[in-house]
């Protein structure tokens, strides 16, 4: 039998800015259905991986690829969805038409019932026409990760994704990470929150722009990757 | 997660049509017609007005017999060699990422979205060059409302030339651009790319020639000159604009997305800026758009040493300024006493704009004391009398405007101008005109952009008051000198003005120092 198809594939991944490495010959590969938990100390480089991976960086070393095709290719992007750390809006669109721009971006045929879907459970169905400057800052990140959602992707990239969310917003996005991955797609998540850590089926961290740690979410190995990473 | 997708290239920019159309919808609706017709209304009618009594106001000299000739020689190659640095820039800032400047919900939500980036990003590209081609075209065309005056040719040939020539050349700028940002040429490639250009426009220059793309657009330029003898020349001049344009356009679709998310960020701050007119914030994010860092080595390191602290950090920052800073600073000064030669042989208005130049030039030297300015708190906590500090960072500043100036006269001598006049104006008035300007340069850096969000009117007023000091403050005395001369009262006149800037620079320094005693009370 043929091992699983890698739906991310990152080999010797490399970049460099004017002479500061935030990234040194990573290599990384992850299947359908993981849910991989990305950790590292601040300026690790897991920021600076997550744009590689979705192709708004380009590596100075080493390659990515996303269901086979280089990060930033049409197939790459069509496979992609990247939920960025700071919420990206157009001020002169209500929440839910930014919604049903995404969607058509995508090709999503009658997007209606999902946007609807997604505004319900997190909360922003009263807000659907609100414009990005009406919104809070959580208000925000939850529209964001309605957008990171209402379209058809086979990887999710998100950085940071809990950050402002209240709990029960905090409950729906795990249920959409859950959804995500039994739909079969591979999802990494950046982030500092253990809950988020132990939901994950792997855990990868990133010191100093090189792997430090990859396995599973638990146990001896990950304490002290973070003891070590939190002690310098 | 992969259910629900129809056929994607197709809705996918059938989206983005739609969102375009939505958003102009948008626009339409919030927009106040009747007050845009009144603003058209206004502008056009003093636009109109102004233009007239300028033109009518300022006696431009029909130009000599001599001078007629060499322009139609010479003009075109000049012309061509400043197409070639503007292409040089272009070049340079499409290496760079420029000249578009997307929205970052652009970036985030179109160009990852599995669509044409090519398609996504024209119109904002067409938009662009439509706009540039179109102020291009009417500043060629008030230009030419004032060369016919002096030069032979009709009124119609030389403002119809002016205007095609005034709208190709941005057009050929940001095509080279366009052409840079979107093939991602390296940055040496690009450099290497437009000295090219520029040396070819350069032997034209030396040599009389007419061979290079530039040259062939500034035969456009000249065309009334050449009674339509050269029509072929312009027609590859406008050819060249055209196809870098085209070619741009073509390629657009490459540019990387690193660059457009730093520009949008840059750009957004950059018209927030502009909006409340920061100068001094508009000059800095313009830095940052172009990539300029100070230098991690200085061109000269400057010896440890205990006096004169503020002197010593002055000119340790213009050690560290980017060899590009350099030169645009000294082809601004140069070109500012070539226009300078210009007004002096008998093109008047042309007088005005050397000080503008100059004011550009003094911004990029105030910087050490605009970041003085910023740190009240670090400014307490200093032993010095309160306002004492600002004035300090003049010394430096001056001297290097004045350094800048005299390079001026040698641009003039180069245009033209007697070389024992030019330099010995530019020796007479280089400190107490650099002492002026940078006191202007220091005021409006130092302004607060907030103070007028309520009375917009007077904050346009209060930016305005520097740019317009320092376009007076050149002409005024040349001119004076230029009047004197013809009388025969040079000397006396010089001295005149020498003892005028002085005391005008004197009062801008009390103002400054004045405007820092009063910030520092109040934060003490």
């Amino acid at each position: 039998m043929s091992p699983p198809r890698a739906l991310l594939r990152a080999e010797d991944l490399g970049r460099e800015y004017e002479g500061f490495t935030a990234l040194d010959g990573l290599s990384l590969e992850l299947a359908a259905a993981e849910l991989l938990g990305l950790v590292g100390p601040n300026g690790a480089g897991k920021t600076t991986f997550l744009n590689l991976a979705a192709g708004l960086l380009e590596p100075t070393s080493g390659r990515i690829e996303i269901g086979g095709a280089a990060a930033g290719s049409v197939e790459a992007r069509r496979a992609l969805s990247y939920l960025p750390d700071t919420p990206v809006f157009y001020e002169d669109l209500s929440v839910a038409e930014h919604l049903g721009y995404v969607a058509g971006l995508h090709g999503v045929d009658r997007p209606g019932p999902r946007i609807e879907s997604l505004l319900g459970r997190l909360g922003l169905a009263e807000r659907s026409d609100s414009l990005p400057a009406e919104l809070s800052h959580g208000m925000r990140q939850k529209a964001s990760i309605a957008l990171a959602f209402v379209r058809p992707f086979s990887v999710l990239l998100a950085d940071e994704p809990f950050d402002g969310l209240d709990p029960p917003s905090r409950s729906v996005l795990f249920d959409l990470l859950a959804e995500a991955r039994a739909g079969g797609a591979a999802v990494v998540v950046s982030t500092h929150r253990p809950d988020v850590i132990a939901a994950a089926s792997r855990c990868v961290g990133i010191r100093e722009g090189a792997l430090a740690y990859d396995g599973p979410p638990d146990g001896e190995e990950i304490a002290g990757f973070f003891d070590a990473a939190l002690s310098g | 997660m992969e259910s629900g997708r129809a056929g994607f290239e197709g809705s996918g920019t059938e989206a983005l049509r739609e969102l375009r159309a939505a958003r102009r919808r948008h626009y339409v609706e919030e927009l106040d017609v009747m007050e845009l017709l009144y603003r058209v209304y206004v502008g056009a009618i003093f636009g109109a007005i102004g233009l007239g009594v300028v033109a009518g106001a300022v006696a431009e000299a029909p130009a000599t017999a001599g001078a007629v000739e060499s322009l139609r020689l010479h003009g075109p190659a000049l012309l061509g060699a400043g197409v070639a640095v503007l292409v040089l820039a272009g070049l340079r800032a499409g290496a760079r990422g420029g000249p578009l400047a997307i929205e970052a919900a652009e970036v985030q939500y179109v160009l990852l979205a599995p669509i044409d980036r090519g398609a996504a990003l024209r119109p904002a590209a067409v938009r662009q060059l439509r706009a540039a081609a179109l102020v291009g075209a009417v500043l060629g065309a008030v230009l030419g409302n004032f060369v016919f005056r002096r030069l032979p040719g009709s009124p119609v040939e030389w403002i119809g030339c002016l205007a095609l020539f005034g709208a190709l050349v941005p057009v050929s700028v940001l095509g080279a651009a366009l052409l840079a940002s979107g093939r991602r040429l390296q940055p040496r490639v690009a450099n290497a790319t437009g000295l090219l250009l520029l040396v070819w426009s350069g032997l034209d220059v030396a040599f009389g020639w007419t061979t290079s793309p530039g040259t062939a657009l500034g035969e456009l330029a000249t065309l009334p000159f050449q009674h339509g003898a050269r029509l072929w020349l312009v027609v590859g001049g406008a050819v060249f604009a055209l196809a870098l344009a085209a070619a741009g356009l073509g390629g657009i679709g490459g540019i990387l997305l690193e660059a457009a998310r730093r520009r949008a960020t840059l750009v957004a701050e950059l018209r927030f800026s502009a909006a409340v007119q920061d100068l001094r914030t508009v000059v800095l994010l313009r830095r940052q758009l172009a990539a300029e860092r100070p230098r991690r080595h200085p061109w000269l390191a400057l010896a440890p040493g205990r006096g004169y602290p503020v002197w010593r950090r002055d000119w340790q920052s213009f050690l560290r300024w980017p060899a590009a800073r350099i030169a645009r600073v000294l082809l601004i000064g140069v070109g500012a006493g070539a226009l300078a030669a210009g007004a002096w042989a008998g093109a008047t208005l042309a007088l005005f704009l050397p000080g503008l130049m100059l004011f550009v030039v003094a911004l990029d030297f105030a910087e050490p004391l605009a970041q003085e300015s910023d740190h009240p708190s670090r400014r307490q906590l200093l032993p010095l009398a309160p306002g004492s500090l600002i004035p300090r960072h003049l010394a430096a500043s001056t001297l290097a405007v004045a350094v800048v100036i005299l390079g001026g006269s040698l641009g003039a001598v180069a245009a033209g101008a007697n070389a024992a006049t030019a330099l010995g104006l530019g020796a007479l008035l280089a400190l107490p005109l650099a002492l002026v300007l940078t006191c202007c340069a220091a005021l409006s850096a130092t302004a607060d952009p907030y103070a007028y969000m309520f009375s917009p009117q007077l904050g346009y007023a209060v930016t305005a008051a520097p740019l317009l000091g320092s376009s007076l403050i050149v002409a005024v005395p040349l001119l004076a000198e230029r009047e004197a001369g013809r009388g025969g009262g040079a000397a006396a006149a010089a001295g005149g003005i020498v003892f005028t800037l002085a005391i005008v620079g004197g009062v801008l320094v009390a103002v400054l120092s004045q405007r820092f005693r009063k910030r520092d009370a109040v934060a003490a």
